[in-house]
């Protein structure tokens, strides 16, 4: 029987129809996938479920039978919580009073040595690769552990009914295994688990069934995961292939298009704390995209550049002269645009009207007394056709009744209208709706096209390589590697992103290897015939293999080609008479999630490869305590 | 590919819209309703003189609530306003001797704009809350202008001063006509200018405005010092009107400039508000304290009248408006 049974879901908010006759299931003892694009109605319909929105129509029926939240808190008392990425945690309570905070609502004197109790009980529960100390403040926790704390939260609750909304948003690939192997345990146990997400690997790894919506409407109620593909998913989820909402034409060009110098150079820039040693360069007419994890200090590297936060280390060049601008309007005015991330509270002013919102930049690099408004009325109306925007619309008095897309059309007029060289956007698709998308796709082609330097920062690993020509990924404030993103695949580029309190893990083994062995030992994923050298450890000039961390390699001109490929379990000798050996690491639903190659010169004594293989896989294999570890 | 939904403006139409979207309006009608029954319940309100009176008291308000208003576009609040006109008006009392009548003007306009310059400073580069800090102004400007008086009031004032408040032209009271005229200018400012936008947008959205270039530093103090400067003149308007200045001048124009500029419509979390808005407010005010002073209403009783009125003003604009903005 349903655990769970919602039907005739719809909801309003203001003039978006956010859901429209969505139903939903849910059995007990099931991950069941809520997918769609942005802006698809996923994130409403879980929090209609969560009871943190109120829907305008639905049916409700938990447990067989019809129920009415009107708050978040009588869904937590009927046993249905949701974690989610904006954690809810109170940051200065430690873990124990965090799992508790619940009970802290409740009627009746508290008995800490009980709870207490309680908690190692449930923390014991997860299985024996989680560590966490009780009394731990929250705040110093990495965001794995933070959600952890929130899956307990949920547990001490007794939920049965747990919603994860985007949960692995900002966790490491190894994070998020540990994250899936909680996730069966749970579902073994009887709990029903609702997935959120639009990553296809994490749904089809996970999901045993999956509905998916698409602008609010219902187009796959409960299909079994099994009886699905890739293709058919995304085709689902956007209503068309992928090719066509990237607007890239055929095919995208062999090399990114680069005039002459760079208009932007950025040499180990450093803003503390959040950005710690970025370097990139910027070309006229090409999009660059800036991919990585929430947090990896992507939004703080642009915002420096724009002069709203002030620089700590390293420099920024434009075209060729020293430039760092002290307040926006500095940056502006040399010709920088920032469309940042939250329209809401850094882009739209509500009080005034979508004509004032739309000059609001030309105000700030106007010099004079006047507003000047009449000298940029043709441009605004050239603009607005260009976005296909009705011109009388700019007469409206308020910017919050349009739909994200139509905001971010503004928004980016706002920006247009100054003819910017460098246009920076801070996910500039977030919040939009899929057909907007694609037109905004289409403009920032046009824009680079004609001549401007764009630089687009986005957390969604599929946008990032359909828009860009090249990547650059960040991960904890550094940029960690670049490269033509026709190269690179969602999932590499999820390797590339992993925070830096992980792959500290996982260098540390490297170096343990090369202190123990000499040679060069590297971490690396393969694709097909391309190579991932996702770290490397070592210096050794006659054991080179000739690949370095951040870069992407040919398989076939690597002298190691055959260690790689051949996957013998002992060392195999190159073309080049160098050994190497290779070692899969297998994540816990049994795919790989990379290799660890070792490299000696010729002629080294030769280690046992079989004893090696297994410390190494011991070592590395998605165990809790690898991810669990303290942030840094 | 999906149509855009693009969503349709809220219909409206006519009087209606003006009415809905346009705040001056609804104040200007609701003036007109409370100078009505005021008109019908007491006689003696219907006369010039009484007019002209009103005309005057509302001076004073009006100069404070000026500033007020920009300041409370910005999201802050200046409770300093009141205790500053008792200082200035002080310091203008003190310089007429050795300074003479425009040296002392000088530095009574001096003075009040550099109180509201350190109050702005200390909120905009201190980051206090502007209520935290325009409270210890109060405090310091009151206390100073004890000292600075003696604790006595000076009444050693120019009879030319004193022209501020009894010429008329064409039968209008100069100071009023400058009370208008200082609007007018305000005005144009808030809708025309650059800083007047940048005041609603750093009010609106602080972060949205930094990030496109205005400065909003800059602007976030001079709201403050305009304050100051508007109490030193309102200052300047009431030592005219009695030729005399006592320490204690000023008591509550704090409250009554912000009862203005709410009853304005203006919005006390900022970017929302009409300078024409608090002029209506300021008229209301001071009719309704004149009519129930006509109707021989207790003064004891007026608090609970005016406070009342405020309440009820307020809630009314915020229904009105959220129609309007829905």
């Amino acid at each position: 029987m349903a655990l769970l049974e919602l039907s005739g879901v719809s909801k309003r908010f203001g003039s978006t129809q956010a859901l429209s006759d969505a139903s939903f299931s849910l059995a007990a003892g099931e991950v069941h996938g809520l997918c769609g694009a942005n802006g698809a109605g996923k994130s409403t319909l879980s929090r209609v479920i969560s009871g943190h929105v109120q829907p305008d129509q639905s049916r409700f029926v938990l447990d067989g039978q019809e129920r009415h939240f009107t708050s978040s808190r009588d869904a937590l008392r009927a046993g249905i919580c949701m974690v989610t990425q904006e954690t809810t945690l109170a940051p200065d309570l430690s873990v124990l009073e965090n799992i508790m905070l619940p009970r802290l609502g409740m009627p009746g004197a508290l008995n800490w040595r009980r709870l207490r109790e309680e908690a190692a009980q449930l923390v014991a529960g997860l299985g024996g690769d989680i560590q966490l100390t009780l009394d731990e403040t929250v705040g110093t926790l990495s965001i794995g552990q933070r959600q952890m704390v929130e899956i307990l939260k949920a547990l001490a609750l007794d939920s049965r009914i747990i919603i994860f909304d985007e949960p692995t948003a900002s966790l490491s690939p190894f994070e998020s295994e540990i994250l899936f192997g909680i996730m069966r345990d749970l579902t073994a146990r009887g709990h029903g688990l609702i997935f959120v997400s639009h990553r296809l690997e994490e749904i089809f790894g996970v999901c045993d069934r999956i509905t998916v919506l698409r602008e609010g409407r219902l187009v796959a109620s409960g299909a079994t995961t099994a009886s699905m593909t890739g293709g058919e998913l995304v085709r689902l989820m956007i209503g068309r292939e992928l090719a066509d909402v990237f607007a890239r034409g055929d095919d995208p060009p062999a090399e990114p298009l680069r005039t002459g110098k760079p208009v932007l150079r950025v040499r180990n820039l450093a803003s503390s704390p959040l950005v710690r040693d970025v370097s990139f360069e910027l070309h006229a007419g090409e999009i660059l995209g800036l991919a990585g994890l929430i947090g990896a200090g992507r939004s703080e590297t642009l915002e420096t550049i724009f002069g709203l936060r002030k620089a700590t280390g390293g420099k920024v060049e434009l075209e060729g002269d020293a430039f760092s601008p002290r307040r926006p309007v500095d940056a502006i005015r040399a010709g920088v645009a920032l469309v940042p991330e939250d329209r809401r509270h850094q882009s739209i002013v509500p009080d005034l009207s979508v004509r004032e919102n739309l000059l609001l930049a030309h105000l700030g690099d106007h010099r004079g007394f006047g507003r000047g408004y009449a000298a940029r009325k043709t441009e605004a109306e050239r603009l607005l056709d260009l976005l296909g925007l009705p011109p009388d619309r700019l007469w409206d008095p308020d910017l919050l009744n349009f739909s994200g897309g139509m905001q971010q059309k503004i928004i980016l007029a706002r920006w247009l209208l100054l003819k910017p060289r460098v246009l920076m956007l801070d996910e500039p698709t977030r919040g939009v709706d899929i057909g907007t998308r694609s037109s905004i796709y289409a403009l920032l082609r046009r824009i680079a096209a004609e001549g401007v330097a764009v630089l687009v920062v986005s957390s969604d690993f599929e946008e990032v390589i359909g828009i860009s020509d090249r990547i650059v990924v960040m991960s904890d404030g550094v940029s960690v590697a670049e490269f033509p993103s026709r190269l690179v695949s969602i999932e590499s580029l999820a390797m590339f992103a992993a925070p830096r309190s992980s792959a500290k893990r996982t260098h540390a083994v490297l170096e343990e290897l090369v202190a123990a062995h000499g040679g060069v030992a590297c971490w690396v994923g393969i694709e097909q015939d391309r190579l991932f050298c996702f770290d490397r450890a070592g210096s050794e000039t006659r054991a080179d293999p000739g690949i370095a961390a951040g870069q992407i390699h040919d398989v076939s001109t690597l002298a190691m080609a055959l260690a790689l490929t051949a996957r013998a379990p002992g060392f195999v000798t190159d073309t080049d008479a160098k050994q190497t050996l290779a070692i899969a690491i297998m994540g816990r639903r049994g795919h790989e999630l990379g290799l660890v190659s070792l490299t000696l010169p010729a002629g080294n004594p030769l280690p046992d490869a079989e004893t090696l293989t297994r410390q190494v896989q011991d070592r590395l294999a998605a165990k809790g305590s690898l991810a669990l570890g303290k942030a840094a | 590919m999906t149509e855009e939904i693009v969503p349709a403006a809220p219909p409206r139409h006519g009087v209606l819209k003006l009415f809905a979207t346009q705040i001056e309006l609804r104040m200007l009608l609701l003036t007109l309703a409370v100078m009505l029954v005021l008109a019908i319940s007491s006689p003696y309100f219907r006369t010039l003189n009484n007019l002209l009176n009103a005309m005057d008291q509302s001076v004073v308000v009006g100069l404070v609530a000026l500033g007020q208003t920009l300041v409370i576009l910005i999201g802050g609040i200046d409770l300093a306003v009141g205790s500053l006109v008792g200082v200035t008006g002080i310091v203008l009392g003190l310089c007429f001797p050795s300074l003479g009548l425009y040296g002392a003007v000088a530095a009574c306009l001096v003075t009040g704009a550099v109180a509201g310059t350190i109050s702005g400073a200390i909120t905009t580069f201190g980051r206090v809350a502007p209520f935290v800090v325009t409270l210890g102004m109060m405090s310091i400007g009151r206390s100073l202008a004890y000292v600075l008086s003696g604790a006595t009031s000076i009444s050693a004032i120019p009879p030319a001063l004193g022209d501020l408040s009894s010429l008329t032209i064409f039968g209008v009271p100069l100071n009023f006509t400058l009370l208008i005229i200082v609007y007018l200018l305000a005005w144009w400012f808030l809708s025309r200018a650059k800083g007047g936008r940048t005041l609603y947008a750093i009010g609106s959205n602080n972060a949205a405005a930094r990030v496109a270039g205005l400065s909003i530093s800059i602007w976030s103090v001079l709201a403050y010092t305009i304050s100051g400067l508007m109490a030193a003149v309102s200052a300047i308007f009431l030592t005219s009107r009695v030729l005399s200045i006592d320490p204690l001048a000023g008591t509550g124009l704090e409250l009554d400039s912000i009862a203005a500029v709410v009853i304005g419509g203006a919005s006390l979390f900022g970017g929302r508000g009409s300078i024409i808005g608090t002029l209506f407010g300021v008229f209301i005010m001071v009719f309704i304290r004149n009519g129930l002073n006509l109707l021989g209403v207790s003064p004891y009783w007026q608090g609970t009248a005016i406070g009342s009125i405020i309440i009820a003003a307020v809630l009314l604009e915020r229904i009105v408006s959220s129609r309007a903005r829905r």
